[in-house]
């Protein structure tokens, strides 16, 4: 193990619970409870270039770590190298060199860890008034899909709130996904040019049931400059 | 974050009374002392002696020495012969104000519509009169025989409103003794702090050997009479009198149970400055140069008599700079003439110049929260600004936003939550509305706040900019921005401190399971790393926030010392990070965070030791508060002083 970073904050419902690893031969592998890019399970291989930033960045870092308490508000995070055990790293922003530089890139790994479904479902637009959870990678799932709380947020132009409509969907209880599965979550009607779309509910893991939060959140163009 | 205006917020605190509260110093330690070990033995004879012996009169001098009786006997020259004062302050209300009306007068007309049940359900004291003010009103009117009903709150119905109200019973006090328990023993112990005991008694709704103390102590320096230990008719007449609140009210039509919330001590809402740190910016030579700041060292090297006088125009140019060096040489001992106004020029400029009619404001401050220590500090320092103009005091954030653009909604949720208050002066009534802006710029008197991309939870550094909630959202970060904490999750002193209320008395029964017993339990859950034990043994018990909830806190400091062993990392799922080994230290927030993983179970079982408030600054969500909605008037109280010492007079908080 290079390096494994898990991100979690209890006060949020689903709690964000959010991790990442990385392995000697790149080996990338997590799980997300809380994204955009599909909840679940993902495992891939970062490129050999991209492996050896993370490699020199750890190597920069040095063994002792600063100790810099959190802005308020934030969520936990705890940084695991072979060389310190586990850091807190909440209170060290991003940076150009040593631990900011380190920290960042391990934040960024965990956006980069969607780009590997391993066992995840996502939500997506599905087209007017619908949105679609869709299985993503190679391996099923179970899911608890008896109750699916959804919320639609309509925006117009760069994030002006145009409305926003949430319900309860009373889903088939639990269900195993697969390649190629789909479900459909009716929504009400909201108004604007972009809607972001949440839907929760559980992943089966064994025993554990484990309350997630798929998100689907594209990005708004910024307003061109004058 | 706030509700919508006049939502109605059942089951909840209200805080019954605007009188003035006393103030006292609140102390953090909230340790009180047993008697057997630590009792007086003036008063211990005394217990032995008849109530009208010469031994006891004569030992009264002996304890009038005693720093916490001389606290009683100054309370009751201040307070005790205080006529009660129910009802609001402010000036009466205008003729016939209906929806639309907003202000104190409106705030003090909702309080009285829940209390004395017109409302449907406890109104929201907002201020802002909506239409659930407005049926309250239409449904008093009618009670009252005021035909037709017009939902309008007139002269007439606001007569008859002040006397129903006034008309409500006083609250029904059971005698306490040693031994006591129940909601009552915690009001006592609320009222005994506010009144300035210390130490401050734990509220945990038992008559122990420290509140037996303390109410003794009270017989003595206040009531003037023989210490017989108990909470009498007479004492509680005296408490009422000089302390409100301490008591549960039915509050609208469904005679929801409201515990009315009891006044402590001045509020401080700001974070925990950071010792040490000056709250000026560095100016000058190697600081800031231009703004704010410098008009501020411009306008009080005026007032400590700069010559040529200088014109503040917030550019350090050379005029600055040689008046700034001359005032730095001119001190005794003279301080290094840098041209450079560090800490110690502004100390010494602040001795000869207390006030200005501009400032800027760089505060290092902390804060702890569930047993965890936040902090905005160095670089992340909350910096802000403030200006006295003509008609308003502006406070102004200067933001430096990166990353994405911050969308142009964000610039008015600030001004939507927290322009609500004018300073008024209390002998002229010269009142000055004071606005809060958030810019953007750059530069050394910044702060920088990273937009991005998403709907994450965003701290005060980090804000989303597809949160669906800024409008909550971003008035608390701004909240942060001006050096305000947060209110959730707090230690007793803490909240004190914070809020100006006692901490309230809540659950005093508890579940029926013995507060050792749960202590125990929580203690082996954390020996596991076990969160979802913990919530098992505590919530699932049936533990709520308030008195009984503190009787577990301090079981749990009675345990003897441990150390969870370091555990490997868990991927789960959900995933668990590796932990070093932690030393419990009896602190059961803090050993609780600290042993146990970040989950909603720990959240959750936290939230049961510590205790939250309902405004713009707490945790709306999980404690709604009628009477702590939204901005209050707390977290505007350094500008409000920064009016009185600019302008003079005494300014104070006011709806507008």
């Amino acid at each position: 193990m290079i390096l494994r970073l898990v991100i979690a904050d209890g006060s949020q419902s689903p709690a964000v619970a959010e991790s990442v690893e990385v392995a000697d031969d790149g080996a990338l592998t997590g799980w997300r409870s809380v994204s955009d890019g599909g909840v679940g399970w993902f495992a891939g291989h970062l490129p050999p270039a991209e492996l050896a930033e993370v490699q020199a960045l750890v190597a920069a870092a040095g063994a002792e770590a600063p100790r810099v308490q959190p802005r308020p508000d934030s969520a936990e995070q705890v940084l695991e190298l072979p060389a310190t055990g586990p850091v807190a790293i909440a209170g060290i922003r991003d940076g150009a060199d040593g631990w900011p530089a380190l920290a960042a890139a391990s934040r960024r790994l965990l956006g980069r860890l969607t780009d590997f479904p391993r066992a995840a479902v996502a939500v997506l637009d599905g087209g007017p008034d619908v949105a679609r959870l869709v299985h993503r990678g190679t391996d099923p799932l179970r899911l608890d899909l008896a109750t699916i709380a959804v919320r639609a947020t309509g925006w117009r132009g760069y994030y002006e709130p145009a409305g926003d409509w949430s319900g309860v969907v009373r889903g088939p209880g639990e269900v195993e996904a697969g390649a190629g599965w789909t479900y459909d979550l009716p929504l009400g009607p909201v108004a604007g040019d972009t809607v972001h779309l949440t839907a929760d509910f559980a992943i089966l893991s064994g025993p554990t049931r484990v309350p997630v939060r798929a998100k689907h959140t594209p990005a708004i163009p910024p307003p061109t400059q004058q | 974050m706030p509700e919508a205006s006049e939502a109605p917020i059942p089951d909840q605190r209200v805080r019954p009374d605007e009188r003035a509260p006393i103030i006292r110093a609140p102390d953090p330690d909230t340790t009180g002392p047993a008697l057997a070990a630590g009792g007086n033995a003036a008063i211990a004879r005394m217990l032995q002696r008849s109530p009208s012996g010469a031994g006891a009169i004569n030992d009264l001098p002996r304890l009038a020495g005693n720093a916490q009786v001389a606290r009683f006997v100054v309370q009751r020259d201040a307070d005790v012969d205080a006529p009660p004062a129910p009802g609001g302050v402010g000036a009466p209300p205008a003729p016939g104000a209906t929806v639309g009306a907003h202000g104190e007068e409106i705030r003090d007309a909702q309080l009285k519509l829940s209390r004395v049940q017109a409302s449907a359900q406890p109104l929201t004291e907002d201020g802002r009169y909506g239409p659930l003010t407005e049926a309250a009103v239409r449904t008093f009117q009618a009670s009252v025989g005021i035909t037709p009903p017009t939902g309008v709150l007139d002269a007439a119905t606001k007569a008859r409103l002040d006397a129903a109200y006034a008309a409500l019973p006083p609250p029904v006090r059971t005698e306490l003794k040693f031994g006591a328990t129940g909601p009552d023993v915690g009001f006592a112990q609320q009222k005994l702090n506010a009144v300035g005991y210390k130490p401050r008694l734990v509220i945990n709704a038992v008559f122990d050997g420290s509140m037996l103390m303390a109410v003794m102590m009270y017989e003595v320096g206040t009531l003037k009479r023989f210490p017989f230990g108990t909470v009498d008719a007479a004492m509680w007449t005296a408490l009422d009198a000089g302390v409100s609140g301490g008591f549960i009210a039915p509050e609208g039509a469904g005679a929801t149970p409201v515990e009315q919330s009891t006044p402590s001590g001045t509020a401080d809402a700001l974070g925990t400055q950071v010792p040490g740190t000056s709250l000026h910016p560095v100016v000058g030579v190697g600081g800031l140069t231009k703004g704010p700041a410098v008009k501020e060292l411009q306008q009080k090297l005026n007032t400590a008599g700069a010559s040529p006088a200088l014109k503040d125009d917030g550019v350090f140019g050379p005029l600055t700079t040689a008046a700034l060096q001359a005032f730095q040489s001119g001190r005794t001992p003279p301080l290094p003439a840098n041209a450079t106004a560090d800490k110690a020029t502004w100390d010494a400029l602040d001795k000869v110049a207390p006030g200005s009619m501009v400032g800027a404001v760089d505060r290092q401050w902390t804060e702890v929260l569930g047993g965890a220590t936040y902090q905005l500090t160095g670089a992340d320092a909350s910096r802000y600004s403030w200006e006295i103009q003509k008609t308003r005091m502006l406070v102004t954030v200067k933001v430096n936003f990166v990353g994405l653009p911050p969308p142009g909604a964000w610039f008015g949720y600030v001004p939507a939550v927290w322009n609500r208050y004018m300073g008024v002066e209390t002998a002229t009534k010269k009142s000055m509305p004071i606005d809060f802006q958030m810019i953007r710029g750059a530069g050394g008197d910044a702060m920088t706040v990273e937009v991005k991309p998403g709907t994450d939870r965003a701290n005060a550094g980090e804000w989303y900019a597809g949160d669906a909630r800024a409008a909550q959202t971003i008035p608390h970060e701004y909240g942060h921005l001006i050096g305000l904490q947060d209110e959730y999750q707090l230690h007793p002193g803490d909240y004190v401190r914070v809020t100006g209320h006692e901490p309230p008395v809540g659950d005093a029964a508890g579940p029926g399971v013995p507060a050792a017993t749960i202590a125990a339990n929580l203690r082996a859950a954390m020996m596991a790393r076990n969160s979802a034990n913990a919530r098992t043994a505590s919530v699932g018990a049936g533990v709520k926030a308030g008195a009984f909830a503190q009787q577990v806190v301090q079981e749990y400091a009675k345990l003897p010392a441990a150390t969870v062993p370091a555990v490997a990392a868990v991927p789960g799922p959900p995933p668990v990070p590796g932990q070093p080994a932690v030393p419990l230290t009896g602190d059961l927030m803090a050993d609780l965070n600290n042993s146990l993983p970040n989950d909603i179970d720990r959240y959750e079982t936290i939230q049961r030791f510590g205790y939250t408030s309902g405004s713009i600054m707490g945790d709306p969500g999980r404690v709604k508060d009628p009477h702590e909605h939204g901005a209050q008037p707390r977290h505007i109280a350094e500008f409000v002083a920064i009016l009185g010492r600019a302008l003079g007079g005494t300014w104070e908080a006011k709806l507008r």
